[in-house]
């Protein structure tokens, strides 16, 4: 589906998502669909800005996802509102996925989510009978260590009702980072080749040996999150991590339990650093090297909805620095395999003739049409792109059906105790971006917003504790704790706590937990044990915070000015 | 003063959000950014989009600006060094094909980048991992 | 008559956009480019968020403004259908912050100036509907949601009269039905 064609869907399983912190402009489209009477369901623990303007808010409690959406699917199933001809031509795998939620029926699931069964009954009924449904989910579906299994488990609702194939339904990730979409397309993953092409496919391998000039591994490769398992933990020296080369990323601030990132850092041999600004993960590298930024280089972005749009040189860069692409074909041809590129579109060139679905999207096409949405696979002007997947129910499998998957529920891995009374979960800030290393440098944003950020608490949580609105506090997990602001709010339940991981000093990846998800391989930041502490001499927090702020300033190679803290 | 205009897709999110830059290419500096029609955007942006490009002119508020490559050349903890761009791509090269010759090629890990380089750098970060190390150790921060 | 903005918190996602686009059209287009402490943040109109509702608050530019009547410095006039603060006569008695039942006004420091204990100047500051700024209201301008809008009398009018409507639907729905 597009983005566009959110705010004519009938109605809009919105499930873990927060658009309107995350991505404004596509909460945009879902407050227009709500104007033009579209039915919102809104699945979140938090009330949300969506929760607030929805028809239905089921306000679960964090880590039971799963359990809510098989409970769902029960009522569908069970109260005749399943799509019988649909799951009967386009789908298989039904009968064995009845069997497992057979057991999740909206009783259950309020045992475990803490939604009334009757509301789960009326929203699965609303989601099944109001066409067409579309759903759309964020990060409080996939940063759990259940991630992909309710991916699925959002999948079968759709697949059970229909609602595959045309505009506005379906089931839509909204992604978080701007280009994340791009960097899966462009094959920065372990397991495939641009174009979802897999390395374990002879076939593939050689059309991409052919093209490159030389043999490639038929290995799948390491994911990000178990570098620190390889460098720490990895005891033979062929397996170990020994060179880690990190372009455009900052994970001694952006990935979990930042203690065990910094000690994996100091303990690889050898860390580029590739970046346009000094970060945290800079303080541990062995060699740094300055690219331009986004508005200095061209190339091309892919958005959430599969878009490929450009990016142009505005500015003219810093004469001492070299785009990315150049640094990289610079190593690699002094390492002895050339590179000779002399523009993106030659890269981009090269890429899409290697990529059937990416083969049509020409420059030229870009230009003309503003934005491509693959597949687009004819270089014709005429292929203009694909705005939804499955059209007319034909699924990208070997039969062209659409598969059923349910699993069991299990809880998080790390839940609240004697020690860690609390849940933690990181969120959005909605003026800051990711690491803030751009948006923490743009003025009226930081005036904004700055350090050190907030927690968000439920108001009796802070009544008992004696906690009023901008106190210093003091938050800790078993891994490690932070300094941030208190924000009492009655948006979120008692016992949840909520941080942005856009601060230095409120990190609180500090205290989160690095347990994956087993297929993607995501981490559990949604949901952590924690506690949180009055901190008495709130003068001495203060000027600590101001000291951290100074300190981080001055390892940021800043001499100048005063900051505005 | 006649201001360039020049069109571009905002980095700050997944949206895909059209922006149209005035520049002044004289003082080579942007005058403001002002919402394009974009498919997705369609005339509106968000605080990002207005306001998120001033961190190109390197006002030193968080972070300073990476201008010049550097090397610890003392080994781990010891201070950064500035280096020539030959200096630090020769030694990142021999450095990498040192570990590759020592341990193998999946004993180097890289990552691509979900935020500002762009696909055709992603596409080149891979390559080099796959065709160049030998490995396919790579993989971004999507999970992040 | 005054006009005023309005929020529609149906329609607003809470993102602020609104107050930096109060700023900047306030303090001008070089902040982007100056020294970051050399200028002040000072929004007028703020963000509020309930359980339930998400609006931005800000002056309502009233008929027979209590900040005007409470100012003995005669720093508040009504011009160009607005309710202003002249800055440069205003004492900083917060006379005016204390008689506004809405909270739109607020204290705030100007930078660059100072007062005679040497340090910077505060005085009252509000939504002034972006008296002679081109384009009218920025906040307006730059919402992604159109959740704000410049109420003016035609609109009121519209509305009034679409109120009544209503309003007479309402009363004889039995007899219509």
């Amino acid at each position: 589906m597009g983005i566009p064609e959110i705010e004519d869907a009938g109605c809009l399983l919105c499930f873990g998502y927060n658009g309107a912190d995350s991505h404004p402009i596509v909460a945009r489209r879902i407050v227009r669909g709500k104007q033009k009477g579209m039915k919102i369901i809104c699945v979140d623990p938090r009330v949300t800005e969506t929760a607030r303007i929805s028809d239905m808010h089921l306000q679960l409690k964090g880590g039971s996802n799963l359990a809510l959406v098989n409970a769902m699917a029960n009522v569908i199933w069970n109260e005749g509102l399943a799509d019988i001809k649909f799951i009967e031509e386009h789908t298989n795998g039904f009968d064995e996925f009845l069997k497992v939620i057979e057991k999740y029926t909206p009783e259950y699931a309020e045992t475990i989510s803490h939604v009334p069964a009757e509301e789960i009954r009326k929203a699965a009924r609303l989601y099944a009978t109001t066409k067409p449904a579309m759903i759309l989910y964020g990060m409080g579906v996939c940063q759990f260590t259940q991630a992909v299994d309710v991916v699925k488990g959002l999948a079968n609702l759709a697949l059970m009702t229909g609602n595959f194939g045309g505009p506005s339904m379906g089931i839509g990730p909204v992604r978080g980072q701007n280009n994340v979409q791009g960097a899966c397309d462009m094959g920065a993953l372990p397991n495939c080749y641009p174009g979802y092409q897999s390395v374990t496919d002879p076939e593939i391998r050689a059309k991409f040996e052919k093209a490159w000039g030389v043999p490639l591994s038929d290995k799948v490769g390491c994911a990000i999150t178990h570098v620190p398992h390889r460098v720490l933990e990895e005891k033979d020296e062929t397996k170990r991590i020994h060179a880690y080369y990190i372009f455009g990323e900052d994970p001694a601030q952006s990935d979990p339990d930042l203690a065990e990132i910094r000690e994996t850092l100091d303990k690889c041999d050898f860390v580029v650093m590739q970046d346009i600004y000094m970060n945290k993960t800079g303080l541990h590298a062995d060699v740094i090297l300055p690219s331009t930024a986004w508005g200095e280089h061209d190339g091309v972005y892919t958005c959430a909805d599969r878009g490929f749009q450009r990016i142009r040189k505005v500015i003219e860069p810093d004469p001492g620095l070299k785009t990315d692409w150049q640094i990289i074909q610079e190593i690699s041809t002094a390492m002895g395999y050339p590179m000779h590129y002399e523009n993106t579109e030659e890269i981009w060139n090269e890429m899409i003739d290697l990529c059937p679905s990416f083969k049509g999207a020409t420059y030229e096409k870009m230009e003309k049409y503003g934005s491509v949405q693959w597949p687009c696979r004819d270089k014709s002007m005429e292929d203009k792109g694909t705005p939804y997947l499955h059209k007319g129910g034909k699924f990208a499998t070997k039969d062209n059906r659409g598969v059923f998957y349910a699993t069991d529920w299990h809880p998080p891995m790390e839940l609240e105790n004697d020690e860690y009374p609390m849940s933690l979960s990181t969120v959005r800030e909605v003026g800051h971006y990711s690491v803030r290393t751009m948006t923490g440098n743009c003025r009226t944003l930081r005036n904004l917003e700055d350090e050190p950020g907030w927690v968000q608490m439920n108001t009796q949580d802070c009544e008992r504790m004696g906690l009023v609105k901008g106190e210093l506090v003091k938050i800790l997990s078993k891994r490690g704790y932070c300094i941030t602001r208190c924000l009492p709010t009655d948006r979120v339940k008692p016992g949840a706590t909520y941080m942005t991981y856009q601060w230095w000093i409120g990190a609180c990846n500090e205290l989160t937990n690095a347990k994956l998800d087993p297929i993607s391989n995501t981490p559990e930041y949604k949901y952590c044990a924690c506690r949180v502490e009055k901190i008495k001499d709130q003068e001495w927090a203060e000027n600590h915070v101001k000291e951290l702020y100074d300190e981080i300033r001055t390892q940021m190679g800043i001499t100048a000015g005063k900051g505005d803290h | 003063m006649a201001l360039k205009e020049i069109q571009s897709t905002c980095a700050y999110c997944g949206a895909g959000c059209q922006i149209l830059f005035r520049v002044d290419e004289a003082a080579n500096k942007i005058v403001e950014a002002v919402p394009a029609n974009g498919r997705t955007n369609a005339g509106t942006l968000c605080l990002k989009g207005h306001y998120g490009w001033d961190y190109l002119n390197d006002p030193q508020i968080l972070t300073k600006r990476l201008r010049k490559p550097m090397i610890r050349k003392g080994g781990k903890k010891s201070p950064l060094v500035e280096v020539s761009w030959e200096e630090a791509i020769q030694y990142v090269a021999d450095r990498l094909n040192e570990i590759k010759a020592k341990y193998g090629p999946d004993a180097i890990m890289g990552t691509g980048s979900a935020r500002g380089p762009g696909n055709e750098a992603n596409y080149l970060m891979q390559k080099f991992m796959r065709a160049c190390i030998g490995t396919n150790n790579v993989d971004h921060c999507a999970r992040i | 008559m005054n006009y005023f903005v309005k929020g529609n918190p149906d329609l607003c996602i809470g993102c602020r956009t609104c107050m930096i686009g109060c700023v900047v059209a306030h303090e001008g287009k070089h902040i982007f480019e100056v020294d970051p402490d050399s200028y002040t943040f000072n929004p007028r109109l703020h963000m509020v968020k309930t359980a339930k509702i998400s609006v931005p608050v800000q002056c309502k530019h009233c008929e027979n403004p209590a900040c005007m009547a409470a100012c003995p410095a005669g720093a508040i006039q009504m011009k160009d259908h607005a309710v202003i603060i002249d800055t440069s006569k205003c004492m900083g008695c917060k006379s005016c912050m204390d008689a506004c039942p809405f909270g739109a006004i607020d204290m705030v420091t100007e930078a660059g100036k100072f007062q005679a204990d040497g340090k910077e100047r505060v005085v009252a500051n509000k939504c002034d509907l972006c008296s002679g700024i081109p384009g009218g209201p920025a906040c307006v301008r730059v919402c992604p949601t159109a959740a704000l809008t410049l109420v003016k009398e035609d609109e009121l009018a519209d509305a009034m009269e679409k109120k009544r409507m209503e309003a007479a639907r309402n009363l004889f729905r039995d007899n219509q039905e």
